[in-house]
C-alpha cells in the first residue's frame, strides 16, 4: 500500500497535500467484508485510475464517496482538507464531489436542456416561468465546452451514447466552473464504442486541465495507461498497490489486478470445424438494422458477429434466436426443414442476452431461481415443481460452471458481474442445447472470471456445441471464435477464418467498412 | 472454486429476509430468519393488535365470539384479495374485478329469482359471466396492450354501466334469494361460515400453485422481468391473459357469495371491495415473501386490517376509527418496506432502469 501522495504522479507538485484522503474505510456487508481498510489518496489536477476485477469493492468504494452506503465506524476522508462524513448516507456528500455514475443517471426522454436544468436549476423570471431562451443558451454554452453538437430538446434517447456520456459529465459539473475538486467517472467508457472512446478520453482531459481531480473506473486496461497519472489496484477490498503509471504495461497491471500471471493473450485455439455437419442455416434474414444476412453454422464452431454500433451486429444474434420482432428470413437447425424466422423459437435457440441487467437477470430471484428458469418443466410432472430435481440441478450447474456464491439461494444481485453471467449462461445450456447464441459474453466481467467464461465456451465447443458470438469487445472474438463476420449496415461485408482473425485486421474491416 | 452449500452462521437478518432466501437456501428452513420483524412484521402487528385490545376492553375482545365475528365478516374481502394475487404477481392490475363481482352476483341472484335456476348453476353462470369480463380484459391489456391499471378501469366502468343498464339500478331483492341461495355463505362450518373455508382453500391452492408449479415460478419472472422472462422462453403474453382469466372467475365466485351473503342481488355490491382487496395485497407482499404477492401474506393482512376494525368496533370507538386505522397501518407497513428498497442503490438503479426502459429507442 502506498501512501507516498503527492511525491510521484505527474500533475501534481511534491508534497502537495492531497485532494482527496480516505484512510481505513472499511465496509462489511452480511457475509463478506466487500472493503477491508483501504487508504488511498488523490492529488491537486491528477487523473487517477481505480481498477480491479468485479468483486474487488471499487463500485463499493464509489457508493461510499456517493453517498450510496454507510462506510464502517473508523473510516475517513478528506476532500480539500475538510472532513468528510462517511458514515452518513446523505444524498451528496461534498458540493466538490462529482459523480457520473455507470448508467449516467440521466433521463432519457428529456433533452439536454432539461437535463442539466435538473441537477442545477432553471433559470427563472420573476413570476417563476422558466426562461426557455436563456436556458438553452447556458445548455449549449456548457456543452460547447466540451465540444458537443447537439440537439438540445431532442430527447436523449436518440443521442449517441459518446453523447449521452458527455451529458452526464456536463450535467454532474453543472454549477462548477472549474477548480479543486473530484469527479468521480464510473467505468464511462463501457457502452462506447472503440472510436468514441478517444473522444471522450480527450473530453476528460480537458476536465482535468480546469483543474479538477478525476477519479477513473474502468475495466479497460488499455485506457488506464493513456490517461491516468497513477493507478490504485484494488483486489478482493483492500489496495494492492497505488503507483504511477509510467513503467507499467497491462500485462503488469493485469497481474496486479489478479494476483496471478495472466494470459491477457489467451487464444482458445478450437479446430476449424470444416467437413462438421452444418447445425444452423439462416437465409436472408431481414429487419430494421438487417438487409439480408445468410448464415452458416457448424458442429463445434464459435462464429463471431463483429461490427460497429448499427451495423447489425446487435441485432443479428436476437434475431437467430427468434427474440427480434420484426425479423424475417428463414432458418433451420439440424435439417429439420426451414422454418420462417418468427417460429425459430421452436428450434430451442437459446440466447444470453447483451444486456444482462436489463434482459437477463431477475434480481428478485435467487440464483437457483435464476438458472432454472427455463428448464421449469423438467422437475416433475405436470407442471409441478419438485425441489429436490431443482437444487440438484443447480447444485450440478454451479459447480460445472464454477459459480461463486455464498449459496443457490443467495440473490442474484450479490453476485460479481462475472458470476451472473456465468448463471445466465447455465441457464441457457441447462436446455441442452445445440446451438447457443451468446452476446456479449464479458461485458462487465472481470479479467479473471473473463478467462473462465472463454475457456468454458470453448470446452463446450469441443464437446460439440456450436456458437454464435457477437461482441463489441474484439478481445472476446481473438480469444474463441474460429470464424468471424464482420457486419456493416446491416449486411456482412467481410468473413475472418483461423489465422485472419487478428485485433488488426478486425478493427481494419469494421472501420473500413464503415466509410463506405 | 466453488461454494455450495450456504453457512448460516453470518448471515444477518438483512441478508436472509430476501426473498426467497429464507425457504429456498439450502432447501430448509431458516428459523430465526423467518420468524424476524422483516419476514412476518405484519404478525407481529397482528399480535400487538390483540394485546392492545384484550387489554383495552378485557370483557369483550378476548372471546371465541370476536375471532368469529373476525373471520366470518371478512371472508370476502379475503377471496377477493386472493382472486388479484396471479395477475398483479405479473404487474397486471385488475381493477375490474370489484364490477365482475357486482356483475356475476346480480347474475347469479337473477337466475334465481326469475328462471328458479338450481344453485349450482347460478354459481357457474356467475363465474361465466365473470370469465367473459376476463377474456375482454384480456383482449384490451394483452392484444391491445393497453396499460393494465387503466384498461381495466375502463373495463369496470363498461362493466358498471352495462349492469346498471340491465338492472335500472334496482337491487334484486325476492324472498328466493333468503333459502338455500343464502346458505352457500352463510351455513356454518366448524363455528365459522362456509366462505371463510373457502377463502382457507383458495389459499393453499394459489399458495401451492405460486410455490410449487412451473407456471407460478414463471408468473413471478413475468411480473419482475418481462423481458428476461421473454428471453427465457417464457410465453409473458399468454401467461398475463391467463391470469387476467383467473381474477376474473375468482372475482366471480366471490360475487356470487357476497349476492348470497346480502341475500340480494345489488348492482354495486362489489365496488366497495376495490381498496380493500389491493390494500390486502400489498401488505401481504410485505410477509413471508418479500415482494412477492402471495397468498398467505394476503390472509395475514386481512386478519391484521379486519381484528383491528372489530376491536375499535368492541371499544366503542367512533366511526372514522376504522377508517383512520386502516390507513395508518397501510402507510406503517408499505412505509418499512418501501424504505428497506429506495435505501439501496440497486433499488434505485432499479427504478431508474425499469422508469427509463419504455423510453429507450427501438433496437
Amino acid at each position: 500500500m502506498s501512501m507516498g501522495f503527492g511525491s510521484e504522479g505527474p500533475g501534481s507538485a511534491p508534497l502537495q497535500p492531497p485532494l482527496l484522503r480516505i484512510t481505513g474505510v472499511s465496509k462489511t456487508f452480511p457475509g463478506t467484508v466487500a472493503l477491508d481498510n483501504v487508504s488511498m489518496d488523490v492529488a491537486p489536477g491528477e487523473i487517477h485510475a481505480l481498477v480491479g476485477q468485479n468483486g474487488s469493492g471499487k463500485s463499493t468504494l464509489i457508493k461510499i464517496l456517493a453517498g450510496y452506503h454507510q462506510a464502517d465506524p473508523g473510516s475517513l476522508a478528506w476532500l480539500n482538507g475538510e472532513p468528510v462524513d462517511l458514515a452518513s448516507t446523505a444524498g451528496s456528500r461534498h458540493h466538490r464531489l462529482r459523480f457520473v455514475h455507470q448508467d449516467l443517471g440521466l433521463f432519457l426522454e428529456l433533452g439536454a436542456v432539461d437535463n442539466l436544468a435538473l441537477r442545477g436549476e432553471f433559470i427563472t423570471d420573476a413570476v417563476h416561468r422558466i426562461r426557455w431562451k436563456e436556458q438553452a443558451d447556458a445548455t449549449r454554452e456548457l456543452l460547447g465546452r466540451f465540444g458537443l453538437d447537439l440537439d438540445l430538446h431532442k430527447p436523449l434517447a436518440e443521442a449517441t451514447p459518446v453523447q449521452r456520456t458527455v451529458v452526464a459529465i456536463a450535467a454532474a459539473l453543472v454549477g462548477w466552473e472549474g477548480g479543486p475538486g473530484l469527479l468521480v467517472l464510473d467505468e464511462p467508457t463501457a457502452v462506447l464504442p472503440p472510436h468514441d472512446v478517444a473522444k471522450l478520453l480527450e473530453i476528460v482531459r480537458g476536465v482535468r486541465d480546469q483543474g479538477t481531480s478525476i477519479l477513473y473506473v474502468s475495466h479497460r486496461l488499455d485506457e488506464v495507461f493513456e490517461i491516468a497519472d497513477r493507478v490504485t489496484v484494488l483486489r478482493g477490498g483492500r489496495v494492492v498497490e497505488t503507483r504511477p503509471v509510467q513503467g507499467l504495461d497491462v500485462q503488469a497491471l493485469a497481474e496486479l489486478m489478479v494476483g496471478a500471471d495472466v494470459d491477457a493473450g489467451y487464444r482458445a485455439g478450437l479446430p476449424a470445424p470444416d467437413g462438421r455437419e452444418v447445425v444452423l442455416r439462416a437465409r436472408d434474414v431481414r429487419s430494421r438494422f438487417l438487409g439480408g444476412v445468410d448464415v452458416e453454422l457448424r458442429e463445434g464452431e464459435v462464429l463471431g458477429v463483429a461490427g460497429l454500433p448499427g451495423s447489425g451486429r446487435d441485432e443479428l444474434p436476437y434475431a437467430l434466436a427468434g427474440a427480434l420482432a420484426g425479423a424475417t428470413g428463414q432458418v433451420e437447425v439440424s435439417g429439420q426443414g426451414w422454418l420462417p424466422l418468427r417460429k425459430s423459437a421452436s428450434f430451442d435457440i437459446p440466447i444470453v442476452p447483451a444486456d444482462r441487467g436489463r434482459e437477463a437477470v431477475i434480481s428478485e430471484f435467487s440464483v437457483g431461481e435464476n438458472l432454472t428458469l427455463s428448464v421449469l418443466d423438467r422437475f416433475g410432472k405436470f407442471g409441478w415443481l419438485r425441489r429436490r430435481p431443482e437444487r440438484a440441478l443447480v447444485g450440478q450447474w454451479m459447480s460445472t460452471i464454477e459459480v461463486k456464491a455464498t449459496g443457490s439461494g443467495a440473490l442474484i444481485t450479490t453476485l460479481s458481474g462475472g458470476n451472473q453471467q456465468k448463471v445466465m449462461m447455465a441457464r441457457c445450456l441447462a436446455r441442452d442445447p445445440r446451438v447457443l447464441v451468446l452476446c456479449e459474453p464479458t461485458a462487465g466481467v472481470d479479467v479473471g472470471t473473463r478467462q473462465a467464461i472463454y475457456e468454458f465456451i470453448a470446452d463446450r465447443a469441443r464437446a460439440g456445441l456450436s456458437l454464435l458470438v457477437s461482441s463489441s469487445d474484439t478481445g472476446d472474438l481473438l480469444a474463441i471464435c474460429t470464424r468471424v463476420l464482420v457486419m456493416c449496415n446491416g449486411r456482412v461485408v467481410r468473413e475472418l477464418v483461423g489465422d485472419e482473425i487478428t485485433e488488426q485486421t478486425l478493427l481494419q474491416a469494421m472501420e473500413e467498412t464503415e466509410q463506405v | 472454486m466453488t461454494t455450495q452449500l450456504p453457512t448460516d452462521s453470518g448471515r444477518s437478518k438483512r441478508a436472509l429476509a430476501v426473498p426467497g432466501s429464507v425457504q429456498h437456501a439450502a432447501g430448509r428452513v431458516n428459523w430465526r430468519a423467518g420468524l424476524s420483524v422483516r419476514n412476518i412484521g405484519a404478525v407481529y402487528v397482528l399480535i400487538a393488535i390483540c394485546v392492545v385490545f384484550s387489554i383495552w376492553a378485557p370483557q369483550t375482545f378476548p372471546q371465541v365470539a370476536t375471532i368469529r365475528q373476525v373471520l366470518d365478516g371478512n371472508a370476502i374481502t379475503a377471496l377477493a384479495g386472493l382472486a388479484l394475487i396471479i395477475p398483479l404477481s405479473t404487474r397486471t392490475f385488475d381493477l375490474s374485478f370489484a364490477y365482475v363481482m357486482s356483475l356475476s352476483g346480480v347474475t347469479a341472484a337473477h337466475l334465481v329469482v326469475s328462471d328458479n335456476v338450481n344453485l349450482v348453476l347460478a354459481l357457474l353462470a356467475g363465474i361465466g359471466v365473470a370469465l367473459i369480463i376476463g377474456v375482454i380484459n384480456g383482449f384490451v391489456v394483452v392484444v391491445m396492450r393497453i396499460d393494465s391499471f387503466i384498461g381495466t378501469l375502463a373495463t369496470g366502468s363498461l362493466v358498471q354501466a352495462f349492469i346498471s343498464f340491465v338492472t335500472d339500478n334496482n337491487t334484486i331483492n325476492n324472498l328466493k334469494l333468503a333459502g338455500s341461495f343464502t346458505t352457500m355463505s352463510e351455513g356454518t362450518f366448524g363455528g365459522v361460515i362456509y366462505p371463510v373455508w373457502y377463502a382457507l382453500a383458495l389459499a393453499i391452492l394459489l399458495w401451492l400453485f405460486m410455490e410449487y408449479t412451473a407456471t407460478g415460478r414463471r408468473l413471478y419472472a413475468t411480473g419482475f422481468n418481462p423481458d428476461a422472462a421473454r428471453l427465457a422462453n417464457i410465453k409473458v403474453n399468454k401467461l398475463r391473459f391467463c391470469s387476467l382469466l383467473t381474477s376474473a372467475a375468482i372475482s366471480g365466485f366471490a360475487g356470487v357469495m357476497l349476492a348470497s351473503s346480502l341475500s340480494s342481488g345489488d348492482p354495486t355490491a362489489g365496488t366497495s371491495y376495490l381498496l380493500p382487496a389491493f390494500a390486502t395485497l400489498f401488505v401481504g407482499a410485505t410477509v413471508f415473501k418479500q415482494g412477492r404477492f402471495n397468498a398467505w401474506g394476503t390472509l395475514v393482512a386481512v386478519l391484521m386490517l379486519g381484528t383491528g376494525t372489530v376491536g375499535l368496533g368492541l371499544v366503542a370507538a367512533p366511526l372514522w376509527a376504522a377508517d383512520m386505522f386502516t390507513g395508518v397501518v397501510l402507510i406503517a407497513a408499505l412505509s418499512a418496506n418501501a424504505f428497506q428498497r429506495s435505501s439501496t442503490l440497486r433499488g434505485q438503479a432499479g427504478q431508474f432502469r425499469r422508469l427509463t426502459a419504455r423510453f429507450r429507442p427501438a433496437s
